[in-house]
């Protein structure tokens, strides 16, 4: 257990490492933020000099590094080129954002795509099930950027019932701004999770019905189904625990994966996340903030799957006997 | 233990359950607020950091200056009442009266000298910014309350005019009030007509009326501003009712708006946007033959720019890509304005005219060449690169546009990777645009400091310094226009639109004057009468 | 002794009818070879585009004798000529990375359970590093290291796909290195560039041929996101994902069209690349095959 865990630690550590000598490489051979932040129809040469000499990136590129690293070990990712906070503060700042979004297109797909497995794998080779299948197939098909579009057309254009970006009026609630405490905020959320939660329902009802199909052609359904027991009290009782392992999985997975594949959805809804900050700031050249949102969605996804065999080892008790 | 549990829940949904009033509350609408839905990114609160559109447009709620600059760019009194010149290096400034601060503190003589040496001996922004308005004030010093004399270490005609960029800060005793300080938005206090509220950086800035304000009552008690970058999440921002004023608005969506009730606003901006060419280098990058060898650079000869003009269907970029909210452009500023010459004008394509110089020139065949742009930083850019790629293609000039963002655009850009590219200017007077983009480059006086073709006229120098140390007037104003003619005449860069700036509202405001410096504030904005 | 899996599967395979969605993807991949052919346009000549008809509805007929069935984008391209041309882009982009990504996977994944030790060591652990971030993390870094254009885009998309058939076929080639066939044919004193291509690849390619169409289908929506992130192909030479991208734009003009056809082809096309992919999968399993 402590080999698996310090090679986790280790891994982790190497990971962020390497990535974030490349990402420094990246965004340094792209441009000079300096041009962002200095007027440039007004600015002068010298202008353009000191600002660059200001933020350091006069520097060797080596140094530049060794600095930044230097800093990040104290727990110091800079201050932000465009935004003059620091770097993550501000990724924190934009978390709330991206968390609710994440969490309300997870609560919508995990019933959903859960209830939906369950009635394709009871139904197996029916035509529910047949439907079920390829609309699954559909909706893993329908690229993220084009399906959000097609939303706002929809619910927002034609149909008018959902505003079309942006995030709703925000409440404080232990220390952190969140919109989905309000209607409004509610109304706003509904569109992008909906865009985020449509693939993984399809993800989730096609795992669960695998699931289903598997246990229930066990022979311990079969024994309570020759003991009688209603179709309904086999399925929520005895078939949905025993699918709940791969499920738990996959929704722990997805919303690790959420955090960075919001990138799109934000980025059209215009939903002020870490996924439009991560954008914004990779054209915007703003390295201490690229460089901590990178660092933040990796540790985030590399811990959520810790998180996930952890689970993984309390929900099956099987996992817990062979450790 | 199962006690504490329950005791945790409860308070838990306690205060969701008064989180979710207060959210209620919030979305009840006063009449009076406004709601304005802006693409100018707030980024520091610290009104002395960076000298950009942006925050100079919405610190200017909170914020002001001693001078003022109206919708035709004449200075104005500000906080300062009058203003005059007691020697060559001395001007002396009258404040005005029972202004007093967010706070209740009174402005003094005390505020005005704090602000300008917090910025020309405390700050040390990265952008530099406003120092270029400080770094020639010697001293400033206060006979009185109520004045200031500002000594000069040079003769420096304009600085009433630096003045319109300073913001006044409330003085504090003891040390300079650092930008982390001024960020947290503790010490946003101002005399402006709103008071700061709060800042969620690149999100919303909130703003409440200020009643003790010196001037008019200001017409909102409530203003917030929400940055929405993109625009057609702030069109649909305007559209479905979130904001009441949107700013920036794509000459595409005018149509729809209007369609939808919501009405529009726009004016003639003083600024243009141009194709800049490498005049001076004999082989930049991206120039090619139609085989792809290495040519000499075409843009050295004055046919092949002149060529180009006439190939560049401009009429089209203001009709068909602006949607008519741009003027053709022969000049650097909107034809009308003080120093700008009538005798410029915009012809229609020709192309055979175009062709039969080209041939002239010795390039019967055209080339090929990477046209470069920014995208999505002016309206049209990246769309007018495209056009004038199909434009050329009739001469035979195979562009290739290249778009990139701007930071990355305008690093290339320096570091001299295209041979013709996108620029544009904007600045309080078309002298300015004309010494930085026609003007010889100058490291120590800072003309041409966006001449990256490396035009060089030294008649068209000397003709621009006499007409700027000339007294304000017809007279100057033709001259001015004399040397604009006399630099235009070499074609030394391409002109392409003045586009326009468009605001869109709804019902709440009854009028908006666009600024054509391109700011957006709650001033502008006048209620209408229900 | 060779237990060619790939005849077996072609043989099975020549048992079912032709499905819808594999017609469909031949149909795809017919018109993007015959586009220049049947496009009315050439949407990537500037001299063949009218700007002055930009922004046209679909079914206007435009000047020069062009007819504009789907109508055309804000600059005048027609929009079936761009979803034609776009079609290539996305196809030439996919199936080359895809192709690249399977042929590099392939090698790492064998190479490492082959040699073992340290090979492996490095192999593997290069692949996990990839494999615990998210896909479209690792293609936005690479984009940005590498810069724009459609070969920088086949290259990030090689860069984010060869890892998961390095990994698949490390596990399946691991089982079958201690099988007699194996020690045979080292014991033949083959030249283990031969036992490694000509034995262990074709036995342990099975799982990794279903991964194909999956992961073609992901390079085609990749390429589709990442022009649409702006951080991809040319702006003159529109692909699927950027034509939709342009359309995004004019998406609260009314001008539906630029942005809805393009989509729904694109949608399309990678839809009938994963019932293709859920078919071989199906064939290829016997367990799902016996449903």
């Amino acid at each position: 257990m402590v080999t698996t865990i310090v090679g986790r630690l280790s891994q982790a550590a190497l990971l962020l490492l390497v990535m974030s000598v490349i990402g420094f490489v990246g965004i340094h051979s792209v441009g000079n933020p300096v041009y962002n932040i200095v007027n440039i129809e007004t600015a002068t040469a010298a202008d353009i000099r000191n600002a660059t000499i200001a933020l350091g990136l006069d520097q060797p590129l080596w140094r530049q590094y060794l600095l930044f690293m230097g800093n990040v070990v104290t727990g110091n990712f800079g201050t932000s080129y465009i935004y003059h906070l620091p770097a993550f503060d501000l990724v924190m700042s934009k978390l709330p954002a991206t968390l609710e979004l994440a969490s309300m297109a997870m609560l919508i797909a995990a019933p959903c795509g859960t209830l939906l497995g369950l009635l394709a794998g009871r139904r197996q080779g029916c035509a529910i099930d047949r439907a079920i299948l390829k609309a699954s197939v559909f909706a893993l098909s329908i690229p993220s950027f084009w399906l959000s579009m097609v939303l706002i057309l929809v619910g927002a254009i034609t149909l008018g019932w959902f505003p079309s970006g942006g995030r709703g009026p925000t409440v404080s609630l232990v220390g952190q701004e969140w919109s989905f405490l309000t209607l409004e905020g509610l109304r706003r959320l509904t569109l992008p999770a909906l865009a985020l939660a449509i693939p993984n329902i399809a993800l989730i009802a096609r795992l669960a019905r695998a699931g289903t199909i598997e246990v229930e052609s066990q022979d311990f359904v079969r024994f309570c189904r020759a003991k009688g027991l209603s179709a309904r009290r086999i399925l929520f009782r005895h078939t949905l625990p025993n699918i709940s392992i791969p499920i738990v999985t996959i929704v722990g997975m997805q919303f690790g994966g959420m955090l960075a594949f919001a990138v799109v959805v934000e980025t059209i809804f215009a939903w002020p996340g870490i996924g439009k900050l991560l954008i914004d700031s990779i054209q915007l050249l703003d390295r201490p903030v690229v460089m901590a949102t990178l660092t933040f969605v990796s540790l985030a996804f590399v811990g959520l799957n810790a998180l996930v065999d952890l689970l993984y080892a309390v929900l099956d008790p099987r996992v817990r006997l062979s450790t | 233990m199962q006690s504490l549990h329950r005791l945790r829940t409860y308070t838990l949904v306690a205060s969701v359950a008064t989180a979710v009033s207060a959210g209620f509350l919030g979305t009840s609408a006063m009449a009076e607020d406004l709601r304005i839905g802006t693409q100018l990114k707030l980024m520091t609160l610290d009104p002395h950091y960076a000298d950009l559109n942006e925050n100079n447009s919405l610190l200017s709620h909170i914020y002001e200056r001693l001078v003022i600059q109206d919708r035709q760019l004449n200075p104005q009194p500000g906080l300062a009442i009058s203003w005059k010149r007691l020697s060559e290096t001395q001007w002396e400034f009258k404040l005005r009266d029972g202004v007093r601060f967010h706070d209740g503190s009174p402005f003094t003589a005390q505020d005005v000298i704090y602000s300008i040496e917090r910025i020309r001996d405390f700050l040390k922004p990265p952008s530099g910014g406003f120092q270029t308005y400080t770094q020639a004030i010697k001293s400033v010093t206060a006979p009185d309350p109520m004045t200031v004399v500002i000594e000069t270490s040079s003769d420096v005609p304009t600085l009433p005019l630096s003045m319109t960029s300073i913001f006044i800060m409330g003085h504090k005793s003891g040390d300079f009030a650092t930008t982390q300080d001024v960020n947290s938005g503790k010490q946003s206090v101002g005399t402006g007509p709103y008071k700061f509220q709060s800042w969620q950086s690149g999100e919303v800035l909130s703003l409440m009326r200020n009643d003790a304000y010196w001037g008019s009552a200001p017409a909102w008690s409530e203003v917030a501003f929400q940055v929405i970058e993109s625009p057609a999440a702030r069109v649909a921002a305007l559209t479905t009712g979130d904001v009441d004023l949107a700013d920036y608005i794509p000459s595409r969506d005018v149509e729809g708006l209007e369609r939808r009730g919501l009405a529009i606003e726009s004016t003639s901006a003083a600024r243009s946007n141009f194709l800049q060419f490498d005049i001076a280098r004999e082989k930049p990058p991206g120039i090619t033959d139609k085989a792809g060898n290495a040519v000499k650079n075409p843009f050295r000869d004055e046919r092949v720019r002149q060529a180009l003009t006439m190939a560049t269907d401009r009429p089209f970029l203001a009709e068909k890509i602006l949607l008519g909210y741009g003027t053709p452009a022969a000049q650097l500023f909107p034809t009308g304005l003080s120093g700008t010459s009538p005798n410029l004008t915009v012809a229609p394509p020709d192309y055979g005219g175009a062709k039969a110089l080209l041939t002239e020139a010795g390039f019967p065949d055209g080339f090929k060449v990477v046209l470069a742009g920014p995208a999505g930083r002016y309206p049209g850019d990246s769309e007018s690169l495209q056009s004038i790629a199909q434009n050329w293609a009739r001469i035979g000039v195979s562009a290739q546009p290249v778009v990139a963002p701007f930071s990355v655009f305008a690093t290339q850009r320096s570091d001299g990777a295209y041979p013709v590219w996108y620029g544009g200017c904007s600045g309080e007077a078309v002298t300015f645009c004309l010494r930085a983009v026609l003007g010889s480059p100058d490291a120590k006086s800072g003309a041409g400091s966006l001449n990256y073709g490396k035009y060089q006229n030294q008649t068209f120098d000397a003709m621009l310094e006499k007409a700027m140390s000339m007294e304000d007037g017809p007279d100057r104003s033709a001259a001015i226009a004399g040397a604009t003619e006399l630099a235009m005449a070499d074609y030394p860069m391409l002109p392409l639109y003045h586009f326009h700036l468009i605001v869109g509202h709804g019902q709440k405001v009854g009028s908006y004057a666009v600024h054509p410096r391109g700011w957006t504030t709650a001033m502008q904005a006048v209620p209408s009468e229900e | 002794m060779k237990a060619n899996t790939l005849r077996a599967l072609w043989k099975r395979h020549r048992g079912m009818s032709i499905s819808l969605p594999g017609f469909l993807l031949a149909a795809y991949v017919l018109l993007a070879l015959a586009a220049p052919l049947i496009a009315p346009q050439n949407p990537y000549d500037p001299l063949q585009i009218y700007g002055w008809e930009a922004s046209s509805p679909p079914g206007t007929m435009g000047g020069p004798g062009y007819f504009y069935l789907l109508g055309t984008d804000g600059l005048g391209r027609d929009i079936l000529s761009t979803i034609l041309y776009g079609l290539r882009i996305s196809l030439v982009v996919s199936i080359t990375s895809t192709v690249v990504a399977a042929l590099i996977g392939l090698t790492a994944g064998v190479s490492a359970a082959y040699f073992g030790r340290w090979v492996d060591v490095v192999i593997m652990r290069i692949v996990d590093l990839q494999l615990s971030l998210p896909t479209i993390l690792v293609a936005l870094i690479a984009i940005v290291t590498l810069g724009p254009g459609i070969d920088r885009i086949i290259l990030a998309i090689i860069i984010v796909q060869w890892a998961t058939y390095a990994r698949v076929i490390r596990g399946v080639a691991l089982s079958e290195t201690g099988k007699p066939y194996l020690d045979a044919a080292r014991l033949l004193r083959l030249p283990t560039r031969r036992v490694l291509f000509r034995h262990l690849l074709p036995n342990s390619i099975a799982p990794a041929i279903t991964l194909i169409p999956i992961e073609l289908g992901h390079a085609v929506a990749l390429e589709a996101t990442l022009s649409f992130l702006g951080l991809g192909v040319p702006v003159d030479k529109p692909s699927l994902g950027s034509t939709v991208a342009n359309g995004f734009q004019y998406l609260m003009t009314g001008q539906y069209w630029i942005s809805l056809f393009p989509g729904l082809a694109l949608f399309g096309l990678i839809a009938s690349i994963n019932f293709v992919g859920e078919g071989v999968r199906r064939s290829l399993d016997p367990r799902s095959r016996s449903v």
